[in-house]
């Protein structure tokens, strides 16, 4: 009862707040809409018993990753007050997409039977270590999963680095810098 | 309620009682301000501040070795007019400067803050863990939290529409992403060798083995220097950076507002240095002894604590001794009114002495609870649990207090750093030098056959 309390509260937290990133004219009230957003899902990802997934949420994106998006549209126009128009072309994409798929999320949650246990442990430490890296032979084999995700990850950095370099050492950026 | 009953009394008495420690890193700050001024001073070769006082009949000027100081700081925080620049955005200015404060009451909650007690009340044993939360996901926890404390400064800066607060708030974020990297990554040694993230396995894991500092001596240090860059204080103070940005992403505060940043920062001083002593530092375990062995010598134990801190006091008595000493040899004209202040310090502190030695013979001679082993652990009474938790917090206290000191003495004696040396320091060494740790640590526990 009061997990179901709490998972209301929250899951309007969330909603709300996603909402609120469609909504809002300005690119650093969205950011910050979808760090509230996050928290509330990390709290939710909490009361499904799996309290790790819901402090890397918090860790991971609310925390470093919705930090670099705040620089990000600081660096970019963040001193400007812009207010961006709240539909554009793209929008006529965007609203239909976002709305066929919330009808077909909602016509599967309906669908499926709602079973749940609140006690069963599913994202604890020992559960997501052990299933992430079980390196036997007959085990699910995530751990392959995880370093070619590490090297994908590394490649798109790598790709980052020299887009930035190239930007850099033109004339353009050469004549800039006082040097 | 089911949920009521599944334990007993004493249990809720002590798990509500233990919220108590959220305002820990609060009443540090009344700590550590003083500690702070005092300090410098002491670095720069001048008093620090001693001219507020509180006036009591016969003693006169009591000054409390300039204590008073900060009921005067606050007292103007508190009273000062609240003033917002005209352009900024009302809604972040105001929102701003609480975001870091209302954090500082949610991190102390996975610090340990005593060992488990596990005590025998009416025939069940009992057993409360010493954090608030006793989560397995411990630490992380905290680090999470830590890093949404960076959004107040942030926001703040941003909210200002001044160009230094802005400045100040981009050095900020940029900081706290940096840091919080070497944060995480030279604490991973530790975790490894403990296997868990909770901090009181970690602690125990360090009061059975070796403490931190000597299994990690490398991580220990790039930790040490992170937390110091996250709190933001000088050599780190890029996003204050008083030379170049005024005063960084609180430019346009004043007044409580301009307050709870600066409580926020102290009280993030307190916080990581309770996470240095957790992690590195044995938390409350007590030097070269097992907690074991503690609880089955209570009554000597709470002795040489009382002794410890009789000993403590007998060093203030023969500081304020040799001030009066010293005074005296001069020829000041509100000598005498210091002396008489000072024979009050005196008083009390004799008092104090005397009921400290009188407590430690006592529990020496006439304390001696018994202890019962119960499915392998040793279920003490409650007296002993208490007794335990007790010396546990003070010992907790003793070492953070000594790293909230590592804090001032950085600040006070090294220069600062411009902002691309903070980054070079950051990414191009203290991330390697973390990450080879880690690698090292890794292969070494694997070989020698621990986790």
């Amino acid at each position: 009862m009061l997990a179901l309390i709490y998972f209301i509260i929250l899951g309007v937290i969330a909603i709300g707040s996603a909402f609120c990133v469609l909504l809002s004219r300005h690119p650093l009230y969205g950011a910050l809409s979808l760090v509230l957003s996050m928290l509330s899902l990390a709290g939710i990802y909490g009361l499904l018993a799996s309290p790790f997934i819901g402090v890397v949420q918090v860790m991971v994106y609310a925390g470093a990753i919705m930090m670099l998006l705040t620089f990000v549209i600081m660096v970019l126009n963040g001193a400007r007050d812009s207010k961006t128009p709240m539909f554009d072309r793209v929008s006529l994409f965007v609203v239909p997409a976002v709305l066929v798929l919330t009808g077909l999320v909602g016509f599967v949650l309906v669908r499926s039977p709602i079973a749940f246990d609140s006690t069963a442990l599913r994202g604890s430490v020992k559960l997501t270590s052990e299933t992430l890296f079980n390196v036997a032979q007959t085990g699910p084999g995530y751990f392959i999963l995880f370093e070619v995700l590490g090297l994908l990850l590394l490649s798109s950095m790598a790709a980052a680095v020299l887009l930035a370099k190239k930007r850099l050492g033109s004339v353009d950026s050469d004549n800039a810098e006082d040097k | 309620m089911d949920i009521i009953e599944s334990r007993t009394w004493i249990e809720w008495v002590i798990t509500i009682a233990k919220f108590a420690f959220c305002f820990v890193p609060v009443l540090y700050i009344l700590l550590l301000i003083p500690m702070e001024r005092r300090g410098a001073g002491f670095m720069q070769d001048r008093q620090g501040p001693n001219r507020s006082y509180i006036k009591i009949p016969y003693f006169g000027k009591i000054r409390l070795l300039g204590y008073v100081q900060n009921f005067c700081d606050g007292t103007k925080l508190f009273f000062k007019e609240m003033f917002a620049p005209a352009g900024v955005n009302k809604f972040l200015y105001y929102v701003a400067p609480a975001i870091p404060f209302a954090i500082v009451f949610l991190s102390p909650c996975v610090i340990p803050w005593f060992g488990p007690m596990v005590f025998d009340w009416g025939g069940k044993a009992v057993r409360i863990s010493g954090s608030i939360i006793d989560s397995e996901v411990g630490v992380l926890l905290l680090f999470g939290l830590s890093s949404l404390s960076a959004y107040g400064a942030v926001l703040a800066g941003w909210a200002s529409k001044s160009k230094y607060s802005f400045l100040g708030a981009l050095r900020t974020s940029s900081m706290t992403v940096s840091y919080e990297v070497c944060l995480g990554l030279s604490m991973m040694g530790i975790l490894l060798l403990a296997g868990s993230f909770n901090l009181t396995d970690i602690v125990s894991w360090q009061e059975h083995h070796v403490w931190g500092i000597v299994a990690q001596p490398v991580a220990f240090f790039c930790f040490l220097i992170a937390c110091i860059a996250e709190t933001g204080r000088a050599p780190f103070d890029v996003a204050e950076g008083e030379p170049e940005l005024v005063a960084g992403y609180h430019t346009e505060y004043g007044a409580m507002q301009f307050g709870l940043f600066y409580m926020g920062e102290y009280s993030h001083i307190c916080i990581n240095s309770f996470l240095v002593a957790t992690l590195f530092l044995g938390g409350y375990s007590v030097p070269f002894i097992t907690t074991e062995t503690m609880q089955a010598h209570m009554g000597g134990s709470l002795a040489i604590l009382c002794g410890v801190l009789a000993f403590l006091v007998l060093a203030f008595l023969h500081m304020i001794y040799r001030y009066s000493r010293k005074l005296k040899a001069t020829n000041l004209t509100h000598r005498f009114e210091v002396l008489r202040e000072y024979s009050l310090y005196k008083i009390c502190a004799w008092v104090a002495v005397a009921v400290l030695i009188a407590l430690g013979v006592c529990s020496w001679f006439f304390y001696n609870p018994e202890n019962f082993v119960v499915n392998g652990f040793a279920v003490g009474s409650f007296a002993t649990a208490v007794g335990t938790a007790l010396i546990h917090l003070l010992v907790l206290v003793v070492k953070s207090v000594m790293f909230c000191w590592v804090w001032i003495w950085v600040r006070w004696t090294l220069p600062r750093f411009r902002y691309d040396h903070v980054m070079h320091l950051g990414w191009k060494i203290i991330l390697n030098i973390a990450l080879i740790n880690l690698v090292v640590t890794a292969v070494v526990a694997k070989l020698v056959g621990g986790n």
